[in-house]
């Protein structure tokens, strides 16, 4: 081999600290080093230059480039080096800034440390082989979970793009939270009819195959190539026959079942279309309180169905889907918000969820938009407002922000004022978060314009108190003073979390998860709708707190990935993957067991069994590798030899 | 069953029907209380405003005797005496502290304590609302009662483990054994304003009167409590709340025990009744018409 | 590469590409001044960290070792470092009984934008090695030599199975015979006090089964090797953890194996007794009872009593029966398991880090580096691809030094945590008597303690610790930077 190595002053960042020349000079006795050289910038246009006229000039078959963290500029020399006509993993990197001059002031430790790293790289290089990607076939359609606002914002996206897009929802409609919200913030519009066209573009899609009520089983293959496996939970009604006519929900006979899309401010029927916008508009009967799947004996909604499609016999449905990407977009759930005892812990009628505040207010809610208490059908005068309710609370374990609930509590108290216009509204804060465009002037519309009365600080109690409203004891933080406020609603702005049964899904797509079950993106600032498994991408508030722009955006920039992974008609792997040496392996399957991407499987050669690297789904975390005790599967470019020549370098008696 | 018992001061004097009812409701079920010898003051509420050391130290001084009598359950009836002696035992396992609280004893304290259990806990515990309830000879039917435990009883959460302590249920489930109706009483948590009945009489009438207004409108006979100073705020200071919530109250506040007494068909004036500020009559004749009532039919 | 002298001491890291190196860098980025002392070297997940990798270095003079990696749960690749956690967790348990101190190794999580925690990380552990000093080089240290004390009281009566039903056994393996390829057991030797393998695979081979103390091989050491062939096997109780094992292991299937469980009442220490007795030529005569064998040689006669004279192992022996059987012979009487503590180790547990050092020294000084232990070893399974003779990867060199042939010893052990059975095959086949297989006990003591008093080879069904891992573990925590 002959290698060349280039010591970057990178102006006085490096040169400041580090006597560079004498680094370079050093190279020289290295093993193999045939060239060495101090370079001034060598990133820089003719930094660059310098290195491919070297690697011309001096017949250099490896390069070492000393200089920065290899996190900023291997991609950058590796192009470098094979513009020269070198593979591109016939280079290495020491990392003499961050790691050494940046760090320390002594100039002599400087360069010794300098020097060591630099024959480390060298002897790692002596190891290095070249490396080819593979380039493989990629099916170009799409999946999307979750048919919230940004999973329908990522299918439209996609499915205009002439991408075929498969859109999976677990509940009997789309729509997600945002089809439950009466108003939006900071423009007061309808929230129905600024989704609603989306929900219907979404069911006349030609691009767009939707499966509602349905639930992603299982998930194997890779970036191009996931095959996956859907149940479509049973309705008990066939969908290809029913027309959303409705007649059915008029004639059930069980009016008293919970009505989950209502948040259960009110009840339905055992068969019932979720809301008159629903898509698809299609029936679903709920099992547990149907009286012929609980009795045997009703049958009322197929006798009155005019297309006969309701089937009491009909079973879970498993289907299968083969997609080239996947968008996770499940949205949150509001966390359980009774452990607040002090505020009753459920147990009062009238301190409801905001999103139940949503379901009173809206005109296709329970009360047809006519603000009424759960209790007694009251109209509400004093409506007290309690933010953070479960988001930044350490003492439940809940530090972070829920970001929208300031912004929607805001909304709430406009709205109630213009639902009721002689009520009062109070609103309990920590600090107001407004931050976005027009945010923060509906916050002082909303004080000024709309005489809300805000109190900084938080509520100790609610209890009834005896007259049939409430007390709420609180803080004013501002006055120093303890407060009571007399309400006839409480409306809890609760913290929310990741979607229930987030982390099952998270583990089939092979993703992480935080505590709280919002998915971790690639990287938070410059990856933020990608995943650690290639092919999959994040939209909307699955990966942390969003509100409905932020998801709408994040919903379009995770189409625009799609569409830009589908571009290409082959698609390369990352070449740094292990491989199998197959006299080796005992075909035990450690590294079966402990890959956790299930990218190794045994296979029978020669009558034995032996383990095998699935090229396109390895991602290189070389786990399988020092697992296997043989050391008969091995990471290229860390491979055991390259990792011991590096320790080596470094400690040798 | 024998249980090693600290009184407190307050079952000497200003509770004494407390304790009257407490030993008369455990001999009945078959729980013997003994004092542990020479027993002190736990330093009750001012001390520990003042010095922790010093105030540790009385806890400390009670704890030490329980230890060196082998005792494993230390029992009280008393939220404050109980608050204190569980801090005390949680404050002495900093060394340090440790160190500076036995500079001021005679004799280093032993290196163990025994823990220190409510009354009401043990009794929840031991014989739970079934077997509670199968003691019950009058049962308290139609009777009208709000649990108060006051702020001591569950707080802080972590050094009295004693539910959530929002909304703790212990008495409740006692108070439901013995037939009553009991309530779910919002404000069973809150402060009577103990601390301030001697500098700030006019904030602790205010808020004992919350409490008693509040049980007034929940229409409930009597409010039953678990603490001496509750007890002491709630009724011998009714008049004061009253006044200051412009009203007048006439709610009896009764100890838990008192009324399991009276359930176990234990006569009034052997649990203390007559020693009670607010007449308790009216509910006993109450009592007596639903439990008349109730046996003709 | 030498230190700067008097200034620098020789500490590596291993950090994850994505978040610890990020860490570094970050550092880096905000001019964290921090000890000159560290060299990183860069991996692409803490899960790729070979504890081998780390042993190699300290081996190799290194003053102190560096691991960091992404916190649990932020792994780049989801669960490398819940793998890492477990192994570098074993590591720094085992790192003592070298005579290593185990201040030396350090992992902890640095994610990428923690550089401030990096600078604290790298500045608390440079601090700690300076005040540790140079490490000791093991060819210095001054040759110790120690023997364990055997005189211990066993869990159960040991014995010379004279009793046992050898007869039934015949016959049950000659009724099983015609559906097997071979059925593994034990025959005489070249003398009477000598018994080896025996491959029984005719009625006649079954007729020169013996039973009884001389029956020292553990058998299932063949097993591997017969994979997919139909094969019977005798085993006393602790080759029956070997067998399962394997089958845990996947590296035999059940359908291929039949067992036949003899109840054991100990084997012979052979190298204690071949000591005994000494250069002899001819055996005359062997007579057995129920506590132990007489044996009488040219040079006289000498006794073995079993309670004297036992395998160390047998001791603490609570699994006289096999776990798994197929066909049961003989009647087993139940023995409670107690803790105990094998004699070589409660030697080496006796011992300061400084004596086990020299212990080792003298003990590798001896070694022969004939490879008997890994021959012996029933998990051993890589045989002619022992990582300790193979260019690529290229663990070991060829030198004949006592640091060398320790490192065969750490990757025979560190290759067997959570794997070893405890058999001592390795300790038994040393020609020249090492004990061994202390450190492999060592490891296995580890491993109980931190996964819930886990067993190799007692479930079938379970999975090695260090093939799992759990998100929370129970017993492996963080430890303070101090």
């Amino acid at each position: 081999m002959r290698i060349g190595v280039f010591i970057c002053h990178c102006g006085s960042n490096i040169g400041g600290t580090v006597d560079c020349a004498q680094v370079a000079h050093d190279a020289q006795s290295l093993p193999e080093v045939v060239y060495a050289i101090n370079l001034m910038y060598s990133c820089a246009e003719p930094g660059q230059a310098a290195i491919e006229e070297a690697i011309k000039e001096y017949q250099l078959t490896g390069v070492v480039v000393a200089s920065c963290s290899p996190r900023m500029h291997e991609p950058t020399f590796r192009r470098t080096v094979e513009r020269a006509g070198l593979n591109r993993y016939m280079f290495e990197m020491a990392n003499i800034r961050e790691h050494v001059s940046w760090i320390g002031k002594d100039k002599e430790a400087n360069t010794n440390k300098a020097n060591e790293l630099v024959a480390m790289a060298v002897e790692k290089l002596r190891r290095n082989r070249p490396l080819h990607a593979q380039s493989f076939d990629v099916n170009k359609r799409v999946l999307v979970i979750g048919g919230g606002v940004a999973g329908i914002q990522a299918a439209l996206d996609c499915a205009d793009g002439n991408i075929p897009v498969v859109l999976v929802e677990r509940e009997a409609t789309i729509g997600g939270k945002m089809a439950k919200l009466d108003k939006t913030f900071p423009t007061v519009d309808c929230s129905a009819c600024i989704l609603g066209p989306k929900m219907v573009d979404v069911a006349q899609h030609p691009n767009i195959t939707l499966h509602a009520f349905s639930e992603i089983e299982s998930i194997s293959g890779y970036v191009g190539n996931f095959t996956v496996t859907i149940r479509k939970k049973s309705t008990y009604v066939d969908w290809t026959k029913c027309t959303g006519c409705g007649a059915c929900t008029e004639k059930c006979p069980n009016k008293k079942t919970p009505d989950a899309f209502n948040e259960f401010t009110g009840p339905t029927t055992a068969i019932s279309i979720a809301f008159p916008q629903a898509i698809p508009k299609r029936a679903v009967i709920n099992p547990d309180y149907c009286r012929q799947l609980q009795k045997g004996k009703c049958g009322v909604c197929a006798k009155i169905c005019p297309t006969g499609a309701i089937k009491y016999e009909m079973e879970d449905e498993v289907i299968t889907e083969e997609v080239g990407a996947i968008v996770a977009a499940t949205g949150y759930d509001l966390m359980d918000w009774t452990v607040y005892q002090e505020y009753g812990g459920g147990r009062y009628p009238d301190v409801i969820t905001s999103l139940q505040y949503e379901r009173l207010l809206s005109a296709s809610g329970p009360t047809g938009g006519h603000v009424k208490r759960p209790s007694d059908g009251r109209e509400p005068k004093n409506v007290v407002f309690i933010q953070c309710v479960g988001s930044r609370d350490k003492s439940i374990g809940r530090p972070y922000c829920s970001g929208f609930c300031c912004m929607y509590t805001a909304k709430q108290a406009v709205l109630t004022k213009e639902h009721i216009p002689d009520a009062q509204s109070f609103v309990f804060y920590m600090d107001i978060r407004a931050s976005g465009k027009l945010y923060d002037e509906f916050i002082r519309r909303t004080i000024e314009e709309y005489g809300t009365e805000y109190i900084r600080g938080r509520v100790s109690k609610i209890y009834p108190d005896g007259k049939g409203s409430y007390t709420v004891c609180g803080v004013d933080t501002l006055m120093g003073k303890a407060i009571t406020v007399s309400a006839d609603l409480v409306v809890l702005a609760v913290g929310i979390e990741g979607s229930k049964d987030a982390s099952k899904l998270a583990e089939k797509l092979r993703i992480s998860y935080d505590k709280y079950g919002f998915f971790m993106e690639s990287h938070p600032k410059l990856k933020p709708v990608q995943t650690n498994t290639a092919g999959v991408f994040l939209a909307g508030v699955c990966q942390g707190t969003k509100d409905i722009p932020s998801s709408v955006s994040q919903g379009s920039a995770a189409a625009s990935k799609v569409l830009t992974l589908f571009s290409a008609d082959k698609l390369q792997n990352d070449p740094q993957i292990s491989a199998v040496d197959i006299k080796r392996c005992v075909g035990c399957g450690k590294c079966v067991q402990t890959c956790p991407f299930g990218a190794i499987q045994l296979t029978e050669i020669r009558g034995q069994e032996k383990a095998q690297v699935i090229d396109t789904v390895c991602q290189g975390c070389g786990l399988c590798s020092s697992t296997c005790p043989q050391g008969a599967i091995q990471l290229a470019h860390s491979t055991d030899n390259q990792i011991l020549a590096e320790v080596h370098a470094l400690c040798q008696r | 069953m024998k249980f090693a018992y600290y009184p407190g001061c307050s079952a000497h004097g200003s509770s004494a029907d407390y304790e009257i009812s407490t030993q008369a409701v455990c001999r009945t079920l078959g729980m013997e209380l003994a004092d542990i010898p020479d027993w002190n003051c736990c330093g009750s509420t001012p001390a520990h405003a003042i010095d922790t050391e010093l105030s540790t130290a009385l806890c400390v001084r009670n704890l030490d005797i329980a230890a060196k009598e082998n005792v494993e359950k230390l029992l009280t009836s008393c939220p404050s005496c109980l608050s204190n002696l569980r801090l005390a035992r949680h404050r002495m396992q900093d060394q340090q502290f440790r160190t500076r609280v036995n500079e001021l004893l005679d004799a280093p304290a032993a290196k163990e304590f025994p823990q220190t259990y409510s009354v009401m806990e043990m009794l929840h515990e031991i014989y739970g609302p079934d077997i509670i309830a199968g003691r019950v000879h009058k049962p308290l039917t139609g009777i009208r009662l709000a649990p108060y435990y006051g702020c001591l009883m569950s707080r802080p959460a972590e050094i009295m483990n004693f539910g959530d302590p929002e909304n703790p249920t212990v008495m409740e489930d006692l108070l439901t054994a013995c037939g009553a109706d009991t309530l779910d009483f919002p404000l069973k948590t809150e402060c009577c304003g103990a601390s301030f009945g001697i500098p700030e009489r006019s904030m602790t009438a205010r808020l004992s009167g919350k409490i008693l207004e509040l049980a007034t409108r929940m229409q409930a006979d009597a409010l039953v409590v678990a603490c001496p100073l509750c007890q002491m705020n709630l009724d011998l200071r009714q008049e004061q709340a009253s006044k200051a919530m412009n009203t007048s109250f006439h709610m009896p506040v009764l100890y838990f025990t008192q009324v399991l007494g009276l359930a176990f068909g234990l006569p009034p004036e052997a649990l203390g009744f007559n020693k009670l500020c607010v007449d308790a009559g009216p509910l006993l004749r109450k009592l007596a018409t639903a439990q008349k009532s109730g046996g003709a039919a | 590469m030498s230190t700067l002298k008097g200034k620098e001491l020789r500490i590596v890291g291993f950090l994850c590409n994505w978040c610890s190196y990020g860490g570094a860098d970050t550092a880096g980025v905000a001019r964290a001044t921090q000890p000159t002392d560290l060299r990183i070297i860069r991996v692409p997940c803490s899960g790729r960290i070979d504890p081998l990798f780390i042993l190699r270095a300290l081996f190799n003079g290194a003053d102190g070792v560096l691991v960091s990696g992404c916190h649990p749960n932020d792994c780049h690749y989801s669960e490398g470092n819940f793998y890492a956690r477990r192994r570098l967790e074993v590591l720094k348990q085992f790192l003592p009984v070298l005579g290593i101190d185990d201040r030396r190794f350090e992992y902890t999580w640095v994610s990428a934008s923690e550089g401030q925690r990096w600078k604290e990380v790298v500045t608390t552990f440079t601090e700690r090695i300076h005040a540790l000093g140079p490490a000791p080089v093991l060819e210095d240290a001054q040759a110790l030599f120690r023997v364990a004390d055997m005189t211990l009281s066993p869990l159960h009566a040991l014995g010379t199975g004279i009793q046992a039903p050898l007869e039934e056994l015949k016959s049950a393996i000659k009724s099983r015979l015609p559906e097997l390829d071979c059925v593994l057991g034990w025959q005489q030797g070249h003398d009477a006090i000598h018994s080896v393998p025996l491959f029984m695979r005719s009625p006649e081979d079954v007729d020169k089964l013996v039973w009884g103390p001389l029956n020292v091989n553990n058998l299932a050491v063949y097993l591997p090797s017969l994979k997919g062939k139909k094969t019977g096997i005798v085993v006393k109780g602790c080759d029956s953890r070997s067998v399962v094992e394997l089958l845990q292991e996947n590296l035999i299937k059940r359908d291929d194996v039949v067992i036949f469980s003899m109840p054991c009442e100990g084997t012979l220490d052979m190298a204690r007794v071949m000591q005994k007795l000494g250069s002899y030529k001819t055996i005359s005569q062997t007579d057995s009872d129920d506590k132990g064998i007489t044996v009488t040689t040219d040079t006289g006669k000498h006794r073995f009593d079993m309670s004297l004279w036992a395998q160390g192992k047998c001791y603490g022996c609570a699994t006289p029966g096999a776990l798994l059987a197929d066909v049961r012979l003989g009647t087993l009487h139940p023995v409670t398991p107690a803790p105990t503590t094998p004699p070589e180790l409660a030697m080496l547990d006796a011992m300061s880090l400084e004596e086990r050092r020299s212990f080792w020294k003298a003990q590798m000084d001896r070694c022969l580096r004939c490879y008997a232990c890994r021959n012996a070893c029933p998990m051993c399974v890589c045989r002619d691809y022992c990582v300790s003779d193979s260019r690529d990867p290229h663990w070991m060199t060829q030198d004949d030094s006592a640091n060398e042939k320790l490192f065969f010893q750490t990757i025979h052990a560190m290759h067997l945590a959570g794997r070893c059975t405890g058999c001592g095959e390795c300790q038994r086949a040393c020609p020249v008597g090492i004990p061994i297989l202390a450190l492999r006990q060592h490891i296995a003591r580890a491993v109980g303690t931190l996964f819930d008093g886990y067993q190799a080879g007692i479930q079938p069904k379970a999975t090695p610790p260090l093939l799992g891992f759990e998100v929370q573990e129970k017993n492996i925590h963080e430890r303070e930077w101090k």
